[in-house]
Parts: C-alpha cells; sequence; structure tokens
C-alpha cells in the first residue's frame, strides 16, 4: 500500500481524536484535502486559537479566555449558589438547559483509587476556599449518577458538613419527553424508589 | 414458549443439521461426542447468545470451517426467528431477530427464557459459596435488571476499595481514611441494596424450590435454603449490622489490603431436614436438591417473566434411580419443552415416553432419524 506520507499523518493525527477511528479519519483527512485553501486555514486557525486563546479559569477551573471566565465575573448570576461538576464538558451540558444561574466549580475527575485519583488530586481545597470566601448558601453536586460519581458526592458531603451550607444532590429519574416504556429497568426502577410527593 | 425448529451450519460436528423439534418432550441419544451437547449448546445460543459451557465462540466453528450459522423458530404468542452467526475471521458475532440485527445480546435476555442443567452445575450444591453467589445472583439478575445494575456497581466499589486499602497499607495517610470512610459508606448502600433483594427473593423463591422437591422426590424430606449474610448475622437493620462488622475488620482489612465484609462474602446453605446437604448429603441427595432448585427457577421465572422457560438438561439421568428418573421425566412432561441428553435410550425404558415426544438419534454429527 502506497500513500503519500503527508497525508498518512493527516490520517493518524485525525485518528488520535476521540470516537475517531482508522475510516473515519481518512474521510475526514480527504475532505480537508478537497476543501479550498481559505476553509483549511480557518479550521486549522481555530484549532490553534483554541489552544492559544483560552486558559483555566483561576475561579472555577472552566474554560476560560481571561484569568476569571465570564461565567464567573457575570454580574447576572448568583454567586451563593455552586453547581460542583465533573468536567468541563458537564458545564456545557448545564449550560445549554437555561436552568440555572449560579456559579460552577469544575473537579477535574472523581476520586477513583484505581486510576491513582485522590482527593488531593481533585480541585477540592479551592471548593472549600470558595464556600467560605463567597458565602455560599448552597452547593449542588451534579456528578454523573455511577459509583464514583456518588462517592465522590458522599466525601464532598462530608467536607462541608461544617460550613453552613445546603448540599443537594441530582435528582435520579426517568427522562423528560420519553415515554415510560421506553426508559431501561433499571431507570424506571431508580425512578419509582426516587419517587416523590406530589 | 417454544422452539419448533432448528437449523445449524457449521456448528462443531454438525455440518449441516436440520431438526423439527417436539413441543414436548426431546430425547437427543447418541455416544460420546458424537454432538448431542453441541445440540443443546446452539439452542442456548439462541436463547441468550452465549455459550453454555463457557467455551470460545471461535472453538464452537467446525474445523477448517470460517463461520457457524445457528437460525432458531420460536413461537410464544408470535412467531419469531432468531439467528445467531458468528465469523471466525472477524471474531465477530452477530444476532438477528426476524433477520433484523439487534446489536445487544441484552435485548435477547428475558425474551427468551432457558433453564439448563448441565454437568458442571454439580458446584452449585458441592462449590464454593462463590458458585452459589454465582447461580443466585444469575437467577435474580433474570428476573430483575435493578439487581444486576446494583451488582456491577458494587462489583466497581469493592475494586475501588480494596486498591485504596492497598494504598493505605503502603502510606497510612490520614488523608486516605477520609476517602476510605466515603467508599465504605458507598459499599454499605450497596450491599445493604444487595442484600435486601436477596432476602426478598428468597422468600419468594423458597416456595417453588420445595414444591419441586416435593414433586420429584414424593418424601417427607424438607429441603430448605437459607441466606447467610454478613458472618450469619441476625440483625434485622442490616445497614447497621454491616457497619458493626466492618468496624471489627478495620484494621485487618488494611492488612490483607481486601474487602473482608458484604454480600460478596455471603452464602447460601442448603438443609435436608435442618441437616446441612453440604455436610451430610449423599451424591443422590445433591443430585435432587438441584434439580429441585433449577425446576424452582423454572417455575420462578415463568412468573416473573411471563414466558414459559425451555429447559436443557445434559446428561442427567444416569447417576439417578429409576424412581426418581421417572418421576423427573413426568415433571418435565407437565411443564412444557425439555431437551434431554442421553447415552442410550434403551437403559432409559422407565423414562416418559408419549406419542408426542421426540427420540433424536444422532451419530457423528448426523441426524438418524427424527
Amino acid at each position: 500500500m502506497i500513500i503519500p506520507s503527508t497525508l498518512q499523518k493527516a490520517i493518524d493525527e485525525l485518528s488520535k481524536l476521540p470516537s475517531i477511528g482508522r475510516k473515519s479519519a481518512q474521510r475526514l483527512a480527504l475532505h480537508i484535502l478537497k476543501s479550498e485553501l481559505l476553509e483549511v486555514q480557518n479550521l486549522s486557525k481555530s484549532i490553534l486559537e483554541l489552544k492559544e486563546n483560552t486558559q483555566i479559569c483561576k475561579n472555577c477551573f472552566n474554560i476560560s479566555e481571561n484569568e476569571i471566565c465570564d461565567i464567573c465575573k457575570s454580574e447576572k448570576r448568583d454567586k451563593s449558589i455552586i453547581c460542583v461538576v465533573e468536567e468541563i464538558s458537564d458545564v456545557i451540558a448545564i449550560e445549554k438547559t437555561n436552568e440555572f444561574n449560579g456559579l460552577y466549580h469544575v473537579l477535574g475527575g472523581v476520586l477513583s483509587p484505581l486510576s491513582g485519583k485522590d482527593a488531593d488530586s481533585l480541585n477540592l481545597k479551592e471548593l472549600i476556599a470558595r464556600v467560605k470566601l463567597e458565602n455560599s448558601t448552597e452547593v449542588i453536586l451534579a456528578l454523573n449518577p455511577d459509583t464514583e460519581g456518588e462517592t465522590t458526592s458522599l466525601y464532598i458531603g462530608r467536607l462541608l458538613k461544617t460550613f453552613n451550607v445546603k448540599v443537594s444532590r441530582l435528582a435520579r429519574g426517568l427522562p423528560i419527553g420519553g415515554d415510560l416504556e421506553f426508559a431501561d429497568d433499571a431507570t424506571i426502577g431508580r425512578a419509582m424508589l426516587s419517587r416523590i410527593q406530589l | 414458549m417454544i422452539i419448533n425448529k432448528i437449523d445449524l451450519k457449521n456448528f462443531r460436528l454438525h455440518k449441516e443439521t436440520k431438526i423439527n423439534f417436539s413441543k414436548h418432550l426431546n430425547y437427543i441419544v447418541g455416544g460420546n461426542g458424537q454432538g448431542k451437547t453441541s445440540l443443546l449448546e446452539s439452542i442456548y445460543y439462541l436463547c441468550t447468545s452465549k455459550n453454555l459451557t463457557q467455551s470460545k465462540d471461535l472453538e464452537v466453528v467446525s474445523f477448517s470451517e470460517l463461520y457457524f450459522n445457528v437460525v432458531g423458530n420460536f413461537s410464544d404468542l408470535v412467531n419469531n426467528n432468531v439467528r445467531i452467526f458468528f465469523n471466525k475471521e472477524e471474531n465477530k458475532k452477530s444476532i438477528f431477530i426476524d433477520e433484523k440485527n439487534i446489536g445487544r445480546a441484552s435485548t435477547l435476555i428475558g425474551n427468551f427464557p432457558v433453564v439448563t442443567l448441565i454437568p458442571s452445575n454439580h458446584l452449585i450444591t458441592q462449590g464454593a459459596p462463590s458458585d452459589r453467589r454465582k447461580y443466585f445472583d444469575s437467577v435474580i439478575s433474570q428476573a430483575s435488571s435493578t439487581y444486576l445494575k446494583i451488582l456491577l456497581d458494587y462489583n466497581r466499589t469493592l475494586k475501588q476499595r480494596s486498591s485504596l486499602l492497598n494504598q493505605i497499607k503502603e502510606s497510612k495517610s490520614k488523608k486516605l481514611f477520609d476517602e476510605l470512610n466515603v467508599w465504605t459508606e458507598s459499599l454499605v448502600n450497596q450491599g445493604s441494596e444487595i442484600i435486601e433483594h436477596r432476602i426478598k427473593f428468597l422468600k419468594i423463591f423458597q416456595d417453588y424450590f420445595q414444591n419441586s422437591y416435593k414433586k420429584i422426590m414424593d418424601v417427607l424430606e424438607i429441603p430448605t435454603i437459607e441466606y447467610s449474610f454478613l458472618n450469619n448475622s441476625v440483625e434485622s437493620n442490616i445497614k447497621k449490622a454491616f457497619v458493626d462488622e466492618l468496624k471489627k475488620c478495620e484494621s485487618l482489612e488494611i492488612v490483607r489490603g481486601s474487602n473482608l465484609v458484604g454480600p460478596h462474602k455471603d452464602d447460601f446453605i442448603f438443609n435436608l431436614n435442618e441437616n446441612e446437604l453440604k455436610k451430610y448429603g449423599s451424591q443422590g441427595q445433591h443430585k435432587t436438591f438441584l434439580i429441585a432448585l433449577r425446576f424452582g427457577e423454572f417455575f420462578y421465572l415463568k412468573n416473573i417473566i411471563g414466558r414459559t422457560p425451555i429447559f436443557l438438561m445434559d446428561d442427567i439421568f444416569g447417576e439417578l434411580d429409576a424412581f426418581r428418573a421417572n418421576k423427573i421425566s413426568e415433571y418435565l412432561k407437565e411443564i412444557g419443552q425439555a431437551f434431554i441428553t442421553l447415552t442410550d435410550l434403551s437403559n432409559f425404558d422407565y423414562l416418559a415416553n408419549g406419542n408426542e415426544d421426540l427420540i433424536i438419534n444422532i451419530k457423528n454429527g448426523q441426524i438418524i432419524n427424527a
């Protein structure tokens, strides 16, 4: 098999991306090859800028263009509520809902002894400092509902016990707009257990 | 649920085998290594997409062939064609229902319930506690996917916690103890749910099991299953008992670097007239107990899932006396469709064999008459 090495290199780089396999990488590379030069320049520029012009917010560890991110800076946000999430992608997911008007705190992972993640490797000290400094009234734990997420929630709950702050966790239950009959059994079972009174 | 016919291609010795089954008893008769168990194995594949004896899919493909293909026609309320296709080169298994590729195997499970009785099952009564937990976990999981979910979470917590215990063994840092406390809390939460599920299950299952035992034994022996959890705890508050037991083992857990308390250490005790089967039971009693467990499972699943399972029995009449074997075959007849392998039918003239039952003679992967 003979493929120009420039093309091969592009395919190899693209296939390093998450959820891109060899075939998709090849399709993307060939697509880029066929595109207008300006298009390609824009693409590569935007990728570079993503890395060069962004940093991690010093306050909440979200992605930001400045030292402090737009959410932390905003006058319109309720600064007394902090929503704790695992990764930056979770901030995006919650922001999309427009249902939350407080601030975030990105932990950068969850407790997982198996993968060497301990409490010190998470942005926990910073969270405690913020709760003190910002006089928070509520901390919402929005971690994934798996074993590691649940355990980390328990851990944070214990850390915050000494502060006069309400700690809550996201509810588990049925997806909105879905038919009950199509939800998987475990989800329905969970929703049944954590039902709420009307 | 009934399987009407099956069509095998390149499945172990079966290069090309087509059989129409009876709705009642199907005796599969042949010498050793002629392809009897493979027939049961193929039915099991159709019901679960998994291997009956934990062989690899690769090993099931006939020598020098590249794939196997199994098609079965099931009827319950409606007719379904199930097809399992395995490609050796890609090491890939595809599952089709009515020629629609269904992707995940979990769609199959529960829809085509099957109960098996195979020689390696003797471990359930004679083996270690882990063999019994594995058996009951699989029965409960078939009926409750919530249970399966908690079980998977719990196993994950066990792994995380033992990794942390090992880290503490190395470093003894105070910080890690704080982390251990929350992993312990998760362990107790999930573990207690498992224990409660098992207690609830056993309350229901006990009746099914005892009824089956009565049917095949006809004597006054009373068998019971007892669930022993958290080192024989009798505490009604499970979470509290769990925490208490953990406290007792606190330092030992760190020394050993492993989880010493929880439902992963529990056992199910089998008794006959209040004597422990494992200590006092004869071979025959073990066998009868096991068969009653499987029949109990059959009726339990039938009621909970609402479909009648197919019964697969491999080589079990050899070790039973004529009276019991006859009872079992009569019992099987009552309940629906069953597949039974035998080496030589002439030795088993006491087995139930009605007009609608079928005898399948098999030699070197070929059906001689059916």
